[in-house]
């Protein structure tokens, strides 16, 4: 060989060439492959939030795919958490600034990356201790909620994007509840890392039955908990699952915060009223008509 | 080993005669991590064929010029390249499994075994020769992991790729799982056992005490 190849130039020859060209093939790929993966992402979000609403996976199937069945429907509403108003203007505007350049909010706004931003962005807050139960630091200001609809246009259902720590990892699922924002209808978790056959349980389907059904508050605290010996018919109490106490109780308190002041409760209370006072105004038009 | 040694030698021969796992005991963690399911086993098992197979070929392939002061970090650079690779790929292509994986497709680049044959076979070895031995010993660690695997999820689940063979006691069967098969140190007796085996069969594998 001309060249020696333990020389101190080719040494770093060598190792310049082999890391701009490693650079370059994974940068190639990961920039042709993302628009893929951000779709499998996509998909099976969605798909946990079908089968959260209780939509079977034949079900989907026959009515098209998820595709087609989460998109006629579901309708994605992006609200304020700390107001529960609509707020996907603000959420825009402020996506738009973090990533300074027009957003797709639909497929581009991702709450966890938001809710770990600088605050200064205006996506996200820090959480003191004491409001904090879950563990998750921060949160975003902005979420989305997923409304299912009848074809009457009604509201039938609404799904909850949570998460919170389990003893290993984060949890991440989605809640759905009825539109009484009292009756869960059932809970789903699309990313966990739990311990398999204990803590990881949370995704056995006999498990994730025993939600449904259940009452989430009682005289406006949230009571719904995650109990061990839990007494059979108790509307506020699911099972624990047995050897998976960090788990357990990590779902409980995710549902608190979730359920609660500092998640969707200012939400929750926003629709009420609305509901209310559209109550109020249809027994009014009923009243004139008589 | 010489150089005359055939193709169909270099990947067969680390299947039982001299296997990764079982006489090398290299590669034990991502064992023990992925084999819960037969599915997660077989993804994990063509993704590490995978890169060994490319990465010992592409060290082969510029072994003349690698400084023997930074051979191990350009076989780690070109290894990780090729697990990044992997990994996207199967993002895209694979995702519910890539998810079940999380982790452990990422830290195929600790997997001795790569490395192993990298350093071991490919830096003296050309490049059809360290890509066919690459293939070899990404099935020698592949047959155990699917040995453990499919232990594992049959005796911890009940289940064999997701079918249910013994229909469990919750869901009405009569098989109450083994709990301690769903969690690591059962991978490490099944292991214990298959190398036990394997010994007995070959017993000039046996070590000298």
């Amino acid at each position: 060989m001309p060249l020696n190849k333990d020389s101190l130039p080719n040494t770093f020859l060598v190792a310049t060439v082999l890391c701009l060209f490693c650079a370059f093939v994974v940068s190639a790929a990961s920039v042709t492959l993302r628009p893929l993966q951000l779709e499998n992402a996509q998909k099976d979000r969605r798909n946990n939030i079908l089968q959260v609403s209780g939509f079977t996976p034949e079900e989907i199937e026959e009515s098209g795919g998820i595709k087609k069945v989460f998109e006629s429907r579901f309708d994605v509403e992006i609200i304020d958490l700390d107001t529960g108003q609509d707020a996907e203007a603000d959420c825009q505007a402020a996506m738009n600034k973090a990533k300074d350049k027009e957003v797709n909010l639909g497929e581009e706004y991702d709450q966890l990356w938001a809710s770990k931003l600088n605050p200064d962005k205006g996506l996200s807050e820090k959480l003191d201790k004491k409001t904090d139960v879950c563990g998750i630091k921060s949160r975003e200001k902005f979420s989305e909620v997923f409304i299912m609809k009848s074809s009457a246009g009604e509201p039938e259902l609404y799904v909850f994007p949570v998460r919170g720590n389990g003893l290993w990892s984060l949890m991440q699922g989605y809640l759905a509840v009825k539109p009484d924002f009292q009756t869960v209808v059932g809970l789903t978790f699309y990313q966990q890392a739990e311990t398999p056959g204990l803590g990881g349980e949370v995704q056995n389907p006999d498990w994730k039955a025993l939600w449904k059904d259940k009452k989430i508050y009682d005289d406006g605290e949230v009571k719904l908990a995650v109990i061990k010996g839990n007494k059979a018919g108790n509307a506020y109490g699911v099972d624990a699952l047995s050897g998976a106490t960090i788990t357990s109780n990590g779902v409980t308190n995710m549902i608190d915060f979730w359920m609660g002041d500092k998640g969707f409760g200012p939400y929750i209370n926003e629709m009420k009223k609305q509901d209310s006072s559209q109550i109020k105004t249809e027994a009014a038009g009923g009243n004139n008509v008589k | 080993m010489s150089s005359k040694t055939s193709a169909k030698d270099l990947v067969l021969d680390p299947i039982f005669n001299n296997n990764p796992i079982a006489l090398q005991i290299l590669g034990i963690c991502s064992a023990l991590a992925v084999t819960t399911k037969l599915s997660t086993s077989l993804t994990m098992s063509f993704a590490v064929i995978a890169v060994t197979a490319c990465s010992s070929a592409a060290v082969s392939l510029i072994k003349d010029r690698i400084p023997s002061s930074i051979r191990i970090i350009v076989q780690m650079t070109i290894i990780a390249s090729f697990v990044i690779l992997v990994d996207q790929v199967l993002k895209a292509y694979a995702f519910q499994l890539s998810k079940e994986l999380s982790v452990f497709v990422g830290l195929i680049i600790t997997n001795c075994i790569v490395m192993g044959r990298a350093e071991g076979f490919a830096m003296k070895n050309s490049v059809s020769d360290s890509f066919f031995d690459g293939i070899g010993n990404g099935l020698g660690y592949s047959i155990i992991l699917m040995v453990v695997g499919f232990f594992r999820e049959l005796f911890g689940s009940g289940t064999l790729f997701g079918f249910t063979v013994f229909t469990k006691q919750s869901a009405g069967g009569w098989y109450e799982p083994n709990g301690l098969m769903l969690l690591s140190p059962s991978a490490f007796f099944i292991i214990g056992i298959f190398i036990w085996v394997l010994r007995t069969w070959k017993p000039e594998q046996v070590e000298e005490a």
